[in-house]
């Protein structure tokens, strides 16, 4: 191990004695472990270290060369070492007038002419000029896609519905993912055909889950129009793809494609034309506004010092809860419904990033990496699983998300609604540290109602939820995974670990459609026979 | 008589010709003694009517004597109520008697509220003369009166009025006497009637389009019952005009702020799908594809003998096509000025002096308005010049079987019976 590691190692032992609210009760603790960037705050007062430890994780940052590490992440140098390419969706965000060579291929110019033709998509489709089949204008607007193509546009549709301009307030937006068909189904019941618009977002254009929605999409206008598809196709969809070439075999028109490129990862998409949902609701200015709000963050991310860097801060707190507190799984809690897919999303980004135990350089790797993320709106979650949190056995760090400031411009109870989440996101964060020293009444109570505290959290505040901040938390979150990765020492870029599960997938669907020769293990065959048992008798 | 004319509403320079024609001084506080709008200028008779008045001296611009009349006539755009306030406020400080005519669409209540600004012990007195005037007949309208609507709770303010307007009703012409309030929603009442009837004969022609009957006998076999009458039941690609538009959203706002109905909201909507029939109806012709093709467009003020493009359908269509990377060749008897400032510089649209040069080359011709000069052109001769030979009739102006017969593909509303397009 190195220098840094066993410091912090033998930091842990030196605190492990100490409960959090010892911790908490020192001098200027929220001062100096408070951080702000922009209309953005990080408190990290509630967690169990003192100035000695957030020194020893900077040294690691240091040790583990985090600044050339960023360096190469922004340049553009080949970060995804698996894949021999770049991971830059730090790039989709940089204003027209920056420069960014890429293998010897400039590609501001590239990103910006993408945008300029979301723009134009997405001005036809609010003036009411993107027409379907019979001429009306579209009404509806299918995203269909799955992972990085789903989650990233639904999240931020969702938090930013109050930005959506006059324009766009007509059209339906609907996110269509599951490849069983279970949304699209439902949805194909209630959408006017000659209104319907999808938008088919695959960066490999292979995704089966999403072609299987696609195909039945189709099927769904060829018969209710009596056209062909290829007529069809033209009108109603748009594909956003980064393997163009396929899209075009499929039967999508070179019009109405829009790219984005290989050095974009799925998970890191939502800035490319994958966003087009979001622009069509909140408008092409609400987008920028958006990327805006992330380079600003990756603008902060590459010049501000580690002790003051808000990814860098937030992903050392991480790896000193992981790997020296022991905590393996991390509960993302926002206070505000609007971000209610947030935890989603944020499982994706984390866990299929760094979910890995093979080191860069092939080996496996002998710490922790990636915890269990899960989570929920915190104040539903207060009535689900907080029980196990302030009494169960297992240790659990948070993440507290808030706006401080919503419903300016509404009506007082809302107002007062806003009021009611601040207190339950405060009161809950103190009650998690503190345990029954919160309510330091002096009663003595039975141990069932007792509550331990000690356990760590982080408050996430913003001033308020706009799309130019929320670009900014999303970006704190893709940098911070960046830098747990360099720590940790693995590539955060891939993620082999999906395919071989769609393989198996492929082979065993020609086993459900005839019996085959092919032997599979106890357990599966079981189950094959069984399934054949229920269908036969069924018919 | 002296009185002063408020406002740059067609009503208002109606009464100021027609008044000053019949003798009365007319003082008003315009920067030009003639309207400068296009579609004022081009309403039949008015612009001889205010020059001869504006040469006998009859019609005289004056912002302070304007202000010393004993009678005010004000016809005001919707949204200037509050200038119409601040005037009223001003009026208010002579101790003059004062009558006040109000013709503005200001809304229910309005003409109370200004009312309330005046001081009744002096004669101060407002009526509310609903503005009945129809764009192209409006000179003949104010002259020939068929009724009077009067709003007004006070005799002596009616028998004014009444005398005011003798030379025009003689008294000969029924007379409704009504509080101001009512007399301010008849006006949204007959609109919306109207209105309906031109959606529902819409909505009869699309059925008849499916059903695989005639709209025009179905037309002609309603109008045989005198319940029903002739009037507003000729199918078209939507309704417009600005004042026809304003009462009607006036009244959908009512409706909805009222009792929560969205009635004639429904109505105002279908409309703007019914405005884009044509283009739907080429859209689906050619296939999803207009892109480099040309068209020829007849017709684009919201009703023949106006100028008026503001809020005709065929705007809608323009738009839509012009958004296909379509190139149009347009003509219009009146309007074509007035287009060409809303779409200034644009190099997709050319406007045509004469309408069959209008389709030279065309892919098709659209007719979206009923100008009386489009009513019996030479079929052939069009075939002639299109490219493709090809009629889209908003306005259901053609029998099918004369269309047809020069060789020409032809849609029509609700007749599609009648032809094999």
């Amino acid at each position: 191990m190195t220098q840094a590691w066993s410091k912090l190692e033998q930091s842990a032992a030196r605190l492990s004695a100490l409960h959090l609210r010892e911790l908490i009760d020192t001098d200027q603790r929220f001062e100096s472990l408070s951080f702000r960037h922009e209309g953005m705050l990080i408190d990290l007062s509630r967690q169990r270290i003192d100035t000695q430890v957030m020194n020893e994780l900077l040294d690691l940052a240091q040790e583990r060369q985090l600044p050339s590490a960023i360096k190469a992440l922004l340049e553009g140098e080949h970060v995804n070492n698996t894949e021999d390419r770049a991971a830059l969706h730090s790039a989709l965000r940089l204003p027209k007038s920056a420069q960014l060579p890429l293998d010897g291929q400039e590609v501001v110019h590239d990103v910006h002419k993408t945008l300029d033709r979301m723009e134009q998509f997405v001005n036809q489709i609010h003036q009411g000029q993107w027409r379907g089949y019979t001429g009306k204008p579209i009404s509806d607007v299918v995203n269909i896609g799955v992972g990085g193509s789903d989650l990233g546009p639904l999240m931020v549709c969702e938090a930013t519905n109050q930005f959506r301009p006059e324009a766009s307030l007509n059209i339906g937006l609907h996110f269509v993912s599951s490849m069983d068909g279970s949304q699209l189904s439902n949805l194909l019941l209630e959408l006017d055909s000659e209104t319907t618009l999808f938008v088919l977002s695959s960066k490999s254009f292979g995704t089966i889950d999403t072609l299987a929605n696609a195909a039945t999409a189709v099927d769904w206008l060829q018969e209710r129009s009596g056209l062909n598809r290829e007529l069809l196709i033209k009108q109603h969809f748009i594909g956003v793809t980064a393997a163009p070439e396929k899209a075009v075999a499929w039967g999508l028109s070179e019009e109405t494609l829009l790219e984005f490129w290989e050095w974009t990862g799925g998970r890191y998409s939502l800035w490319s034309a994958i966003g087009l949902p979001i622009a069509i609701s909140i408008g092409m200015q609400g987008f920028r506004d958006l990327l805006a709000g992330a380079h600003s963050m990756d603008q902060h991310f590459e010049k501000a010092e580690f002790a003051n860097n808000l990814p860098v801060l937030l992903a050392l707190i991480g790896i000193w809860n992981i790997n020296f507190q022991d905590i393996h799984a991390h509960a993302i809690l926002p206070y505000d419904g609007r971000l209610a897919h947030l935890p989603a999303y944020l499982e994706q980004l984390e866990m299929e990033s760094n979910g890995k135990s093979v080191g860069i350089d092939g080996s496996s790797i002998a710490h922790r990496t990636c915890p269990i993320l899960w989570g929920e709106i915190g104040p539903n979650a207060q009535h689900a699983f907080y029980q196990l949190l302030h009494q169960g056995t297992e240790r659990v760090m948070c993440d507290f998300i808030v706006p401080a400031r919503r419903y300016v411009d509404r009506e007082s109870s809302l107002q007062d609604q806003h009021q009611l989440a601040l207190a339950n996101c405060l009161a809950q964060a103190r009650v998690l540290a503190l345990g029954d020293a919160a309510l330091n009444d002096g009663i003595d109570r039975p141990t069932w109602q007792r509550y331990f505290g000690n356990q760590p959290s982080t408050v996430l505040m913003l001033d308020e939820l706009t799309p130019y901040n929320l670009g900014s938390l999303i970006a704190l979150y893709e940098h911070k995974v960046y830098v747990q990765a360099v720590i940790w020492g693995i590539n955060p870029f891939d993620q082999w670990g999906v395919e071989l599960g769609k393989k198996v997938a492929n082979d065993l669907i020609t086993a459900l459609n005839n019996s085959t020769d092919h032997q599979y293990d106890p357990a599966t065959e079981g189950l094959l026979r069984e399934i054949q048992n229920v269908r036969g008798n069924s018919q | 008589m002296k009185i002063s004319v408020w406002g740059h509403e067609l009503s208002a320079w109606i009464a100021r010709a027609q008044l000053a024609a019949y003798g009365n001084d007319i003082y008003h506080a315009v920067a030009d003694n003639e309207p400068i709008e296009s579609h004022l200028r081009s309403e039949p008779g008015l612009l001889t009517s205010i020059q001869a008045a504006e040469f006998n001296q009859r019609l005289i611009i004056d912002p302070h004597k304007a202000l010393e009349s004993d009678v005010h006539w004000i016809a005001m755009e919707s949204n200037d109520f509050d200038e119409a306030k601040t005037l009223v406020k001003r009026l208010a400080e002579s101790n003059n008697r004062l009558l006040l005519i109000n013709q503005s669409n200001f809304g229910v209540g309005a003409s109370d509220e200004l009312q309330s600004m005046l001081d009744e012990s002096k004669g101060q007195y407002v009526i509310y003369f609903p503005d009945v005037l129809q764009a192209g007949q409006a000179m003949q309208q104010f002259a020939n009166p068929q009724a009077l609507l009067i709003g007004s709770e006070h005799e002596a303010a009616t028998e004014l009025m009444l005398s005011l307007l003798r030379p025009f009703h003689l008294g000969q012409r029924a007379i409704q006497r009504m509080t101001r309030r009512e007399a301010e929603f008849v006006k949204y009442a007959i609109t919306g009637i109207l209105a309906l009837r031109l959606g529902y004969i819409n909505e009869m022609a699309g059925l008849c389009d499916q059903l695989g009957i005639d709209i025009d006998a179905i037309r002609r076999g309603m109008t045989t019952d005198v319940r029903i009458g002739s009037h507003y039941l000729q199918p078209g690609s939507g309704f417009g005009g600005q004042q026809f538009t304003q009462y009607l959203e006036g009244l959908s706002t009512l409706l909805s702020e009222q009792k929560g109905s969205v009635f004639v909201d429904t109505l105002l909507q279908q409309n703007e799908v019914n405005k884009e029939w044509p283009f739907r109806t080429l859209w689906q012709h050619y296939q999803c594809d207009l892109s480099d093709k040309t068209f020829a467009i007849w017709g684009v003020a919201f009703k023949p003998g106006v100028a008026d493009v503001e809020t005709s359908p065929a705007l809608r269509v323009i738009d839509a096509l012009l958004a296909q990377g379509a190139k149009l060749q347009i003509h219009d008897p009146e309007a074509l000025q007035t287009l060409a400032a809303r779409y200034p510089g644009n190099q997709q649209i050319q406007l045509m002096t004469h309408n069959y040069d209008a389709c030279q080359g065309a892919n098709g011709l659209l007719v979206l308005t009923a100008w009386p000069e489009y009513a019996s052109p030479d079929f052939h001769r069009i075939a002639s010049q299109l490219e493709n030979p090809l009629i889209i009739d908003g306005r259901n102006l053609y029998d099918p079987n004369r269309v047809q017969s020069a060789g020409i593909t032809y849609y029509c509303m609700g007749r599609s019976c009648l032809t094999n397009a």
